[in-house]
């Protein structure tokens, strides 16, 4: 599935896409399976919470999310283990309880502990910087009845970047999924 | 609440799941339900427990100032007793956070679904129990102008911290802990920002909850990053809440004093933290659900839940004293042996029975789902849980140091009023902070909540109950 | 992918063992292990008692670890009313159903008391320390003590199986609900009981030597190599006998313990290691210096290496966890490690100078190994594959990981 593009820009023509409303998970979920089978690529489901199973209703690949956050996972504890061992055994040996110098059992808490920081940190800003948020304006918001999609309402949005979309068509296809309402949002 | 309906919440079927929100309400009335109260003008309840909080915030401010110029002679530490309410009120709070952890990650990963009626309050409560459990050894160490010290930055000394004390480990454990918890709580939280955003009915409302909700507009691509990131988060915060009390045991359990060095101990912490944490929950969540209207939402079936967590971890404790106390006589070290009579019965040992009794004696009676069930009784021992678990920590700590290996050092500890007004103090920066809380956040994750209903599910047929059978987990 | 309804109830006949599987021949290939290894470890005691005495020892605790890290699964997920391990249980419950003859097993460790505990000498009383320990430590007491842990263990296994069976014949869902009400107390019984055990026949190997952590750690190698264990009998049976029944999200979630508690294994291990290692008190650190010098150092390395770093990685992606396979070699692993750390426990005492796997060690294997395969390959057999009578299995056959 392509992703939304980096830089957030207005697609050409009217229209942002076509917009349609359902009032139940059920709905939706049979509704998605029917626009990802009709081959469209350029859109997207809203809900109030996450729907079990809406990702494969919607051809989703599964998330990049647990192999950034592996990474820096890594990152941070060879971070912590490495300057452990520089301050300890490189730059300012001292011995302390006896110990050797490179006494690594000890390094432990401190590599873990970084580990997590890293690892954690990376989810969090891992998963902002691919959904690209913060996104604080987007044609959506300008639907009064999208206020809805916070609360208790499911929406279908089909981009006009779409190859497959024509305002006309594509409003009447999400009408005959059964959708509560279908409108155009406006590009501005 | 009607006796036929708590009735039916306390039943347990054998062949189905039990029904977690009462009313069966429509996603718009859990909504309701929640915002609502954040939405209206503030009620004079909440200023009830919000200035008295306050005005004990005011008295940390002062006792901590006077400490500042003074000393740390102001608190009852002498020779041999260096460390007493100070440590103990830091692992006091430690422990506490680590029962909003436990519920938002351990359980998620058990696929706990009542945990999502309580998890957005325990999640506060962990930061909040954190911010008051990284005071204490921030204004212990006495020379707190130069507390940069303890952070590996590169100085004209050319020193380092020594990365092989626990007190450095506690340093960047609590810190990780911290930070990693508040990056939980606030990514739980976008769903429900987005929500207040929505709903806010004046424009100030509208831009404060809009600039934190980041643009959050519920995208299913964007839900399943997140998802992703909050299995993630919950699968890096288990091992995370272990290692962060472990650490704190370690402070002790690396010495080599009878009573602090043995190996138990990091699991010890760890099942003591859950349970005086989740009797914290259970004390907050009794006042907040009946302030709230919430009973639907956070129902006695979640404190049965919550009191059997309760009964579990402290038979984990009272488990570790019981090893301890036989390992004592086993060794043969009559240094081990006189520290654990001494704490039964030496100048201690009311500390040592109250100890016993709140945390091994009066949870027995959590066997009884009367007695899981009931307000009153809940309520009771929730806070008999925290005394006896604050007395847990200060029993060991003052036990091993003031008697140690040398009697002619032997002394006693008494707190002056400076240790009372920091722990006092304490409590009212925690209460104020949570008061603040629920006064502006939702004090329910109202998304996760939803995902519980069962009309959430996508197969959900109104009239058949849940459907299994179609593919989909169902877990309690 | 979404699975469809289960069907009907299923019967008991349609998920009994196919004749002629491997797991149907457990019982006979089984006891004749048992038989060989039992005739080598007769001619081995002739001549060299004190090393059969531990080859024995070895063998019995990695079998038994790995039947009481059954029934505190089995106990758990009563106590807990969990759903989605319904459609393993039966395997589970094969594993735990051979603790009554773990008793019979116990009596060459009995027999050999001499030559593994020193505290059991007569000598032993005039050294003061295990004079002091005498009260506790004395063959009379040791004895009442193994009665009651194997009277307590037969109990509970017997109960929980034959409710669970009763179940198959139409008992009903009361069954249900009495072996959840008992759990709880059963489980304190369970870790009592273990923790002394593992005191008793471990720890005091080394009766100067004592830990705290000793139950717990004890407890978290027999939970993670029950898992392994586990996981190479329902695999078999996911893609045999039970294909369809018992589904990778099964198989999955048994992985996903796996992985949790090789975890939860190291932390423990480590924990008693490095507080130890801190102190550095040489009446405590007595236990590791024979552990990390000479041969044995070696085996702490593969331990360390083995029983965490390669199985944190190996486990760690759902890729593995979902290919039974890949899943089943993880648990064959996880399974020899366990084998090495009991073995890295007990040896140490009679060969301080590094570990040597010989014959009698391999002997015992074969003996107690044998009659546990045995146990399990029966008690298969006997029952159906799948608790056919729970009131829950729908659920469970239907579950999906997420």
């Amino acid at each position: 599935m392509p992703q939304l593009p980096m830089v957030a820009s207005l697609p050409p023509g009217p229209y942002y896409g076509a917009l349609a409303e359902f009032a139940t998970p059920a709905d939706l979920y049979h509704a998605c399976e029917q626009v990802r089978d009709a081959g469209y690529r350029r859109w997207d489901a809203h809900t109030p919470f996450p729907v079990h199973g809406l990702d494969r209703a919607m051809g989703m690949r599964r998330s990049p999310m647990p192999f950034i956050v592996l990474g820096m996972a890594l990152l941070g504890a060879a971070a912590g283990f490495g300057l452990q061992y520089w301050v300890h055994s490189v730059e300012y040996p001292l011995t302390i309880s006896g110990k050797p110098y490179f006494a690594w059992p000890a390094y432990v808490p401190i590599t873990f502990e970084l580990g997590i920081l890293f690892g954690s940190l990376g989810a969090v800003f891992g998963m902002l910087g691919l959904n690209q948020l913060p996104m604080h304006w987007h044609p959506l918001f300008s639907s009064a009845p999208f206020e809805k999609a916070s609360d208790d309402t499911f929406f279908i949005s089909i981009e006009s970047w779409d190859p497959k979309f024509e305002p006309e068509k594509t409003r009447q296809f999400l009408q005959g999924l059964g959708a509560r309402r279908v409108e155009l949002v406006a590009s501005e | 609440m009607p006796p036929e309906a708590e009735a039916a919440v306390l039943d347990n079927p054998v062949d189905r799941r039990p029904e977690l929100i009462l009313r069966s309400p429509t996603f718009k009335a859990i909504t309701d339900a929640v915002v609502d109260p954040i939405e209206k003008p503030t009620p004079l309840g909440w200023w009830f427990f919000f200035l008295p909080a306050v005005a004990l915030l005011g008295l940390l401010g002062v006792a901590v100032s006077w400490l500042f110029w003074e000393g740390i002679g102001i608190w009852g530490l002498n020779v041999p007793v260096g460390w007493a309410w100070d440590i103990t009120n830091f692992v006091f709070w430690v422990g506490i956070g680590h029962a909003g952890t436990l519920i938002s990650a351990i359980l998620y990963l058990l696929r706990q679904r009542w945990r999502t009626s309580i998890n957005r309050a325990a999640e506060a409560m962990t930061i909040f129990a954190v911010m008051c459990a990284l005071l204490f050894p921030g204004i212990h160490v006495g020379r707190v102008w130069v507390a940069y010290w303890m952070f590996p930055l590169p100085n004209q000394m050319g020193t380092w911290p020594n990365f092989r004390s626990p007190l450095l480990w506690d340093v960047f454990a609590v810190s990780v802990y911290g930070t990693v918890s508040a990056l939980f709580w606030y990514v739980g939280l976008i769903p429900d920002l987005a929500t207040m955003r929505d709903r806010a009915k004046t424009k100030i409302r509208r831009i404060a909850y809009g600039i934190f909700a980041l643009g959050w507009r519920g995208s299913n691509r964007h839900w399943s990053n997140y998802e992703s990131a909050y299995l993630l988060l919950a699968a890096m915060s288990t091992p995370l809440v272990l290692s962060v009390h472990s650490i704190v045991s370690m402070d002790f359990a690396v010495s080599q004093l009878p009573g602090w060095h043995t190996t138990i101990f990091p699991p010890y912490f760890v099942a003591g933290a859950i349970f005086s944490g989740f009797a914290m929950v259970i004390t907050l969540m009794v006042i907040c659900r009946t302030a709230f209207k919430l009973e639907h939402i956070i129902t006695i079936r979640h404190f049965d839940y919550m009191a059997k967590v309760i009964l579990l971890t402290g038979s984990m404790v009272g488990y570790a004293y019981g090893m301890e106390f036989f390992t004592a006589w086993y060794s043969g070290n009559p240094y081990e042996m006189f520290t654990f009579t001494n704490r039964a019965l030496g100048p201690y040992a009311w500390a040592y029975w109250t100890m016993i009794s709140c945390n091994v004696l009066f949870p027995q009676v959590f066997w009884f789902k009367r007695a899981r069930t009931s307000i009153p009784i809940l309520f009771l021992l929730s806070i008999l849980v925290n005394i006896g678990m604050w007395f847990e920590r200060f029993v060991i700590i003052v036990t091993s140091l003031h008697r140690g290996f040398l009697p002619s050092s032997w002394g006693y500890f008494r707190p002056t009023i400076w240790d009372v007004s920091c722990l006092l103090g304490s409590f009212g920066l925690f209460f104020t902070m949570f008061c603040l809380f629920v006064r502006f956040v939702p004090m329910v994750a109202t998304a996760e909540v939803k995902t519980v209903l069962p009309q959430a599910d996508p197969h959900y047929q109104p009239g058949r109950g849940h459907a299994f059978g179609a593919g989909h987990t169902e877990t309690v | 992918m979404t699975s469809h309804a289960p069907s009907a109830a299923i019967r008991p006949e349609q998920v009994a063992l196919p004749a002629g599987s491997l797991l149907a021949r457990l019982p006979v290939l089984g006891a004749g292990l048992f038989g060989l290894g039992l005739v080598l470890s007769v001619v081995f005691r002739s001549s060299n008692p004190r090393g059969f005495a531990f080859a024995w020892l070895n063998a019995y605790l990695f079998c038994l670890t790995l039947a009481l890290g059954g029934l505190f699964f089995l106990l758990i997920q009563r106590a807990t009313q969990a759903g989605w391990s319904i459609a393993v249980r039966r395997p589970v419950e094969a594993v735990v159903g051979t603790l009554p003859l773990f008793f019979l097993l116990f009596i060459p460790v009995w027999l050999s008391m001499g030559d593994l505990y020193p505290w059991s000498l007569p000598a032993a009383a005039h050294d003061p320390l295990l004079k002091w320990k005498a009260p506790y430590l004395n063959t009379s007491f040791f004895t009442v003590r193994a009665i009651i842990y194997f009277v307590l263990w037969s109990a509970l296994a017997l109960y929980y199986t034959r409710a669970s069976a009763s179940q198959d014949r139409g008992a009903g869902n009361g069954p249900t609900v009495a072996m959840r009400r008992f759990a709880p107390p059963a489980i304190l019984l369970l870790a009592l009981t273990q923790t002394f055990a593992a005191i008793d026949w471990a720890m005091s190997l080394s009766p100067k030597w004592y830990s705290t952590m000793w139950g717990v750690y004890f407890f978290a190698g027999a939970f993670v190599g029950f898992f392994g264990l586990l996981l190479l009998l329902v695999i078999p049976l996911q893609r045999g006998a039970l294909h369809g029944i018992v589904t990778i999200e099964h198989v999955h979630d048994t992985g996903k313990h796996l992985f949790a508690f090789t975890c939860f294994w190291a932390y423990i291990a480590f924990c008693q290691f490095f507080l130890i290692w801190y102190g550095n008190i040489p009446e405590e650190t007595a236990y590791y210096q024979v552990r990390i010098h000479g041969g044995w150092k070696t085996i702490s390395a593969v331990l360390a290496i083995g029983h965490f770093i390669i199985p944190f990685f190996y486990l760690m992606g759902r890729t593995v966890k979902r290919k039974p396979a890949l899943l089943a070699i993880g648990a064959a692993w996880i399974l020899l490690m366990h084998l090495l750390d009991i073995a890295w426990i007990v040896l140490p005492v009679s060969h301080p100078e590094g570990l040597s796997i010989g014959a009698v060690e391999i002997a015992c294997y074969l003996a107690v190994g044998g009659a546990f395969l045995a146990g399990i390959g029966w008690n298969l057999k006997r029952q159906a594959l799948v608790p056919t009578g729970d009131p829950r299995l729908r659920e469970s056959l239907a579950f999906e990981v997420s």
